[in-house]
């Protein structure tokens, strides 16, 4: 047992039991040393989190596997297995290919927009000047609001007749008074309303890419880069070999919440347009949402949610390398 | 021209500042400041197009609060949003703050892995598992009743705040909970007199976030309540004050603004802890 108690690590208690009384713990059953007594009590603290998402994480997610191989519809609890009919019917669907290409425009879109504001926000709020609080605590509202209550209060700014962006640039003279032709309907026109989507996503999200910028750059210590300069580093060596190796798994789920959050976010779009007109703002949550819960087929709904597997899984792998380096 | 003085110097720099600053402040608070004027202003005010609409053209009311409160389910739709979150608190701390404690300082065989697992599944994103969670709520009996988020939300709210404690555990340093073991605390007697308290505020910030993620649903709401006095308010207003092509913009405004604004500025004074949390606690 005292060879197995050292070779279990130099936990701190354990290796003081053995020091003073040696012969005690050695008659102790397998059980009762100290390092199985901690892997108990470590398991059981773990047990309800981990069974909790077991069951309503990963049940779900093989669940959600076999309905899309199913026929499972809302008002028929017997579902029978119908195969990859539900991938194909959605592969034949014009509107499935029309949501995934807004899917991806949407995501890549918002992400250049969003990198670029947050970016700008992130130097500037690095700096020292007074007031900084109350401009940061401004500044972050557009991602503390919830996203339902900003989308509405962005819905009516795009009101097709009391829009108040129209109204100034009515005013500037941009554009013509209500009813001529000039006259943007945000929502109401296909080639407004996903652009128009995809300008409150960056809006509520922005803040967020500026916020993980800034603990980033706050995370790494001043001494260090002090120390580098001491030595002779110039500005961009510092950058290329301090900063950005220390901030870059930051960065990285930063990068990752925000695809994920992005590319599987029904909200805005669902609050703004339901997808139309004509489909003009479909993606890929919103359509998934509309045949599995509105139309009732299940099975055919899974099957388009998970089309966003593959969207999602290169970010993912991503992160997870990079996590895996982090110092556990 | 004459040399400038160190205090000229750094004025011109923030002015500077400030004036980068002015967009983002602007972008980021008009639609509040919208929200706002036209939760108060009387509609035919609103629905005029000649006044300038940034002022009250007309004295302010509180008739749009009044029909919130006396024609819809408003009260019910806060109360809900109030329990719903209390509950999603509660599951929330009992099994992030151990698990968090236990991946992040009882060196179990396995726990990298457990912990990216875990911290995974708050990646599966809902609009995957909205579908198969319908099915389990409305096998559990909990559909068309706020209990079924209650369900639902620890399926996020876990997940993050597992990693977010397993941070805060992180920091606190290890001669602390020996010496409480020397002076003959057990380990559960270590992890909750000497970690917990020294670790209260992460346990606080997994509240707020138990919290704030939880109003952040649109989705489970939209999919799993359906009965009008059952909804959180984020799933009420847009769903109920929204009828047909209808819209009560001045009620609608003042309703999100009641619940917006308190747990916008809640997360505001978490800021720094939400910062600490997502970079693992750095604490100087």
């Amino acid at each position: 047992m005292t060879t197995a108690s050292l070779r279990g690590g130099p936990e701190p208690s354990a290796r003081a039991a053995v020091v003073s009384v040696p012969v005690v713990t050695s008659r102790r059953p397998w059980w009762r040393t100290h390092t199985a007594q901690r892997h108990i009590f470590g398991y059981t603290l773990l047990a309800p989190a981990a069974l909790y998402v077991l069951l309503l994480v990963g049940a779900p997610f093989l669940f959600s596997l076999y309905l899309a191989v199913s026929d499972a519809n809302v008002g028929d609890p017997v579902a029978k297995f119908v195969g990859l009919d539900n991938f194909r019917a959605a592969w034949e669907m014009e509107t499935f290919w029309i949501a995934l290409r807004n899917s991806v425009i949407f995501l890549v879109v918002a992400a250049i927009f969003k990198t670029l504001l947050g970016t700008s926000l992130a130097f500037l709020l690095l700096q020292n000047f007074p007031g900084k609080k109350l401009i940061r605590g401004l500044v972050v509202i557009p991602f503390t609001l919830p996203v339902a209550i900003s989308v509405l209060s962005w819905k009516w700014m795009y009101d097709s007749q009391f829009s108040v962006i129209n109204w100034v640039l009515s005013r500037l003279g941009l554009i013509g008074t209500y009813g001529s032709a000039s006259w943007p309907v945000w929502l109401g026109q296909p080639e407004l309303a996903l652009p128009a989507c995809i300008a409150v996503n960056v809006w509520r999200t922005f803040p967020f890419s500026a916020i993980v910028l800034l603990a980033g750059f706050t995370a790494v210590p001043l001494e260090v880069l002090d120390a580098a300069k001491v030595d002779g580093c110039s500005f961009f060596q510092r950058f290329r070999h301090i900063v950005t190796p220390m901030i870059f798994p930051i960065l990285m789920i930063g990068f990752l919440f925000d695809t994920v959050f992005t590319l599987s976010d029904l909200s805005v779009v669902y609050l703004l347009t339901q997808g139309g007109p004509a489909n003009a703002s479909k993606i890929l949550p919103v359509l998934a949402y509309q045949i599995g819960i509105q139309a009732g087929n299940l099975g055919r709904g899974a099957a388009i949610a998970l089309f966003l597997v593959p969207l999602l899984l290169p970010a993912m792998i991503l992160v997870l390398r990079n996590i895996k380096r982090r110092e556990w | 021209m004459a040399p400038k003085t160190q205090r000229e110097k750094a004025v011109r720099r923030n002015l500077w500042i400030y004036a980068g600053l002015t967009p983002f402040v602007f972008m980021a608070v008009f639609p509040i400041y919208w929200m706002v004027i036209t939760a108060f202003k009387q509609d035919p005010d609103l629905y005029r197009m000649e006044n300038i609409p940034f002022w009250f053209n007309m004295a302010p009311t509180l008739k749009h609060f009044e029909t919130l409160f006396y024609q819809t389910n408003y009260g019910s739709w806060i109360i809900n949003t109030m329990v719903i979150a209390f509950w999603v608190a509660v599951i929330t701390l009992l099994t992030a703050v151990p698990a968090g404690y236990a991946l992040a300082r009882l060196r179990l065989p396995g726990a990298e892995n457990i912990g990216i697992a875990i911290f995974m599944t708050y990646l599966v994103p809902g609009i995957i598992l909205f579908l198969p969670l319908s099915r389990v709520v409305a096998t559990l009996g909990l559909q068309d009743s706020w209990w079924a988020l209650v369900l639902v939300y620890p399926t996020f709210t876990i997940p993050f705040c597992t990693w977010l404690m397993m941070g805060f555990f992180k920091t606190v340093p290890l001669e602390m909970e020996e010496a409480a073991r020397v002076d003959g605390c057990g380990q559960l007697g270590a992890l909750i007199r000497v970690v917990l308290p020294v670790s209260l505020p992460g346990v606080l910030t997994s509240v707020i976030f138990a919290f704030t993620l939880s109003m952040q649903d649109f989705l489970y709401g939209l999919a799993f309540v359906s009965p009008g006095d059952q909804k959180p308010v984020p799933v009420g207003v847009p769903t109920e004050l929204i009828r047909g092509d209808v819209y009560y913009w001045g009620s609608i405004m003042a309703a999100v603004l009641l619940v917006g604004l308190p747990v916008a500025i809640l997360y505001n004074f978490f800021l720094d802890r939400f910062i600490q949390g997502i970079t693992g606690g750095v604490v100087k």
